[in-house]
């Protein structure tokens, strides 16, 4: 089991707001009108979202208080995605401007 | 399965105990199962948003005239309600551990409510809910018409496919654990599945709608 307590329900309760923060960041940040260009825009908006999928792994999903053999289990084949990521949608914009 | 022998046997957690592994702890069989499983599911997910960037990164023109824009504040509302459903989650994990029942079935079926309240705003953001409202469907956001409308479609509703498949697994165990066969075991693995639908719906959301 994970280990519950005082300590859990503060740190859920946080990770709560700091994703109800995240997410109306994120609008903000999103929205065409502000005329922010587009790239540090979707650069902010990638690292906005995949903090926040990572808090609610690791503090909702308790990942962060499991054994290192199944944090690196679960977080080790996403490296794979991401290399795919690159690489492809990479080369499709590439194509696209050559 | 071992739950129903655990309840059958009137013991709790027992038939969990697994010895304490060198490198898994004392993580339960049906924890690992279901990471594993989430990892295939992720992958899933992962192709489908692959395509999606791909589609895009390559397409000279996205959105398409005449095609409506997605409705940004509707979906950010059905967001926050996914987080305050993973909220409710954790704390009927954290009721399970400790053994309060009442409380359990409490937050059990407040995320089922979040779950059932995301489902309906999906359908109505599709299809329109009310009388003379317009879905994306009905303004010209037809699948099949363009990769915008098909990635569109295809993502959003196999998510959505998670969320039916979670609110009835939610409502399943809350029905088992007002019938005493559930324990802390039970809970946590369904929380894992619920965190997920909502981890998913982050990057779905940032990546579809936002970016």
């Amino acid at each position: 089991m994970t280990e519950q307590g005082h300590a859990s329900y503060k740190s859920y309760w946080v990770v709560f707001v700091v994703l109800a923060v995240l997410t109306v960041l994120e609008i903000a940040v999103a929205n065409r009108s502000l005329g922010i260009p587009r790239k540090p825009v979707a650069l902010a908006l990638i690292t906005m979202a995949l903090s926040k999928a990572t808090l609610v792994g690791l503090f909702y999903m308790h990942l962060k208080s499991e054994k290192r053999a199944l944090k690196l289990t679960v977080a080790l084949p996403f490296l794979f995605p991401a290399l795919y990521a690159v690489i492809l949608i990479g080369e499709a914009g590439w194509r696209l401007i050559r | 399965m071992s739950a129903i022998a655990t309840a059958a046997s009137g013991s709790h957690s027992v038939a969990h105990a697994l010895p304490v592994d060198e490198y898994f702890g004392n993580a339960t069989v049906g924890k690992i199962g279901m990471w594993i499983f989430l990892l295939s599911d992720a992958f899933s997910f992962g192709g489908l948003l692959l395509a999606y960037g791909i589609l895009r990164g390559g397409s000279e023109v996205w959105h398409h005239p005449g095609e409506p824009t997605l409705g940004i504040p509707f979906t950010a509302f059905l967001t926050f309600l996914l987080i305050c459903s993973s909220v409710t989650m954790v704390l009927a994990v954290a009721a399970a551990t400790e053994g309060n029942r009442k409380q359990t079935m409490l937050f059990l079926a407040l995320t089922a409510l979040g779950g059932a309240g995301f489902l309906t705003g999906q359908f109505h953001e599709y299809f329109g809910l009310f009388p003379g409202g317009h879905g994306l469907a009905h303004e010209g956001l037809i699948f099949g018409h363009s990769a915008y409308a098909s990635t569109f479609y295809v993502t959003t509703s196999f998510h959505g496919a998670h969320v039916l498949t979670g609110t009835t697994y939610i409502l399943i165990t809350l029905a088992r654990t007002a019938a005493g066969k559930t324990n802390a075991n039970d809970v946590e693995v369904l929380g894992l599945f619920w965190h997920f639908v909502d981890l998913i719906w982050i990057l779905v959301f940032t990546f579809i709608y936002l970016l």
